[in-house]
């Protein structure tokens, strides 16, 4: 258990539809991951900082959308793996 | 009545605990997708993805946006209130209705609309107050609702006619809630659990209050 930074805001969640154990939690520190229903969390990209909201597509659950407070976009294709900046 | 963190009348549970890797500073992110003519979003508070799985909807501080093209431009979208500036603190759609979507704001509660943002109505009976912070749609009953008010009336509300009447039934978690989702994990009493992630960290609590 654990791999959320201690008693720091979390912004925004988000949780797969089709697998609720899958979630994310978007915070300054960065975007995590947990496969475990939140039991545990790993980091997914160290590009990505100061995240304010996270979401993922119901219809294609590899797809997920990252905000940052200033609303840079990021989108990974793979479950949250690989990230690209949206322009 | 306000209880503290010890006689609370729910006990909300930390989620996870432990130091986390740091990250290393990275130059300032580009600018977001923009079309010409919208707003900054100014600070970002939520994001959702519709049914369709086409429509992106985006919560800031200068609004409400919508995206149909992946997030590569955005178009501002009124909401119909009083108030001459709405901050939208969260959003949460509808997984099997597209059209369905509930907007939570910092100072007129919370709004619906039943036909993808072509028109909206305000769904506040009940709530003790209108600075809403959090708004979950149960993942196996669209009608039935939580909302986290903050200030006046602070406190967890649930509706079971997808707004039509809010009820308070519980003081929330400890620190201030920055979102709010219910999330199809059963809890072995009949339930599912309520996770909100708030200034404290993420806290989770059976949604059965």
């Amino acid at each position: 258990m654990g791999g959320l930074p201690t008693r720091r805001t979390v912004n925004g969640f988000a949780v797969n539809p089709e697998n609720p154990k899958v979630m994310f939690a978007a915070m300054r520190d960065g975007l995590f991951r947990s496969a475990d229903a939140g039991e545990s969390w790993k980091p997914v990209a160290k590009e990505l900082k100061n995240m304010a909201a996270v979401a993922i597509n119901p219809k294609r659950t590899d797809e997920v959308y990252a905000a940052s407070e200033d609303g840079t976009l990021y989108v990974s294709t793979d479950g949250g793996t690989t990230w690209t900046e949206r322009r | 009545m306000r209880f503290d963190n010890l006689t609370r009348t729910v006990v909300w549970l930390l989620v996870a605990v432990a130091a986390a890797s740091v990250f290393q500073p990275v130059p300032a992110a580009a600018q977001h997708a923009k079309p010409a003519g919208p707003p900054g979003f100014e600070h970002v508070h939520a994001l959702t993805v519709a049914a369709d799985g086409r429509t992106l909807w985006l919560g800031a501080h200068a609004g409400l946006f919508r995206s149909q093209d992946g997030g590569r431009t955005w178009q501002s979208v009124r909401l119909p209130a009083k108030a001459p500036h709405l901050d939208v603190m969260a959003l949460v759609g509808d997984l099997r209705d597209s059209r369905l979507l509930y907007v939570a704001t910092h100072e007129a509660g919370v709004f619906r609309s039943q036909d993808g943002g072509g028109s909206w109505s305000q769904v506040n009976t009940g709530l003790g107050g209108l600075d809403v912070h959090g708004v979950a749609v149960d993942p196996n009953e669209s009608s039935k609702l939580h909302a986290a008010v903050r200030g006046q009336g602070e406190g967890v509300y649930r509706t079971a006619d997808a707004g039509g009447k809010w009820v308070r039934v519980d003081d929330g978690p400890a620190g201030e809630v920055k979102v709010l989702a219910s999330v199809n994990i059963s809890t072995g009493m009949g339930g599912i659990f309520l996770y909100a992630g708030t200034a404290e960290g993420l806290l989770r609590n059976p949604d059965c209050f």
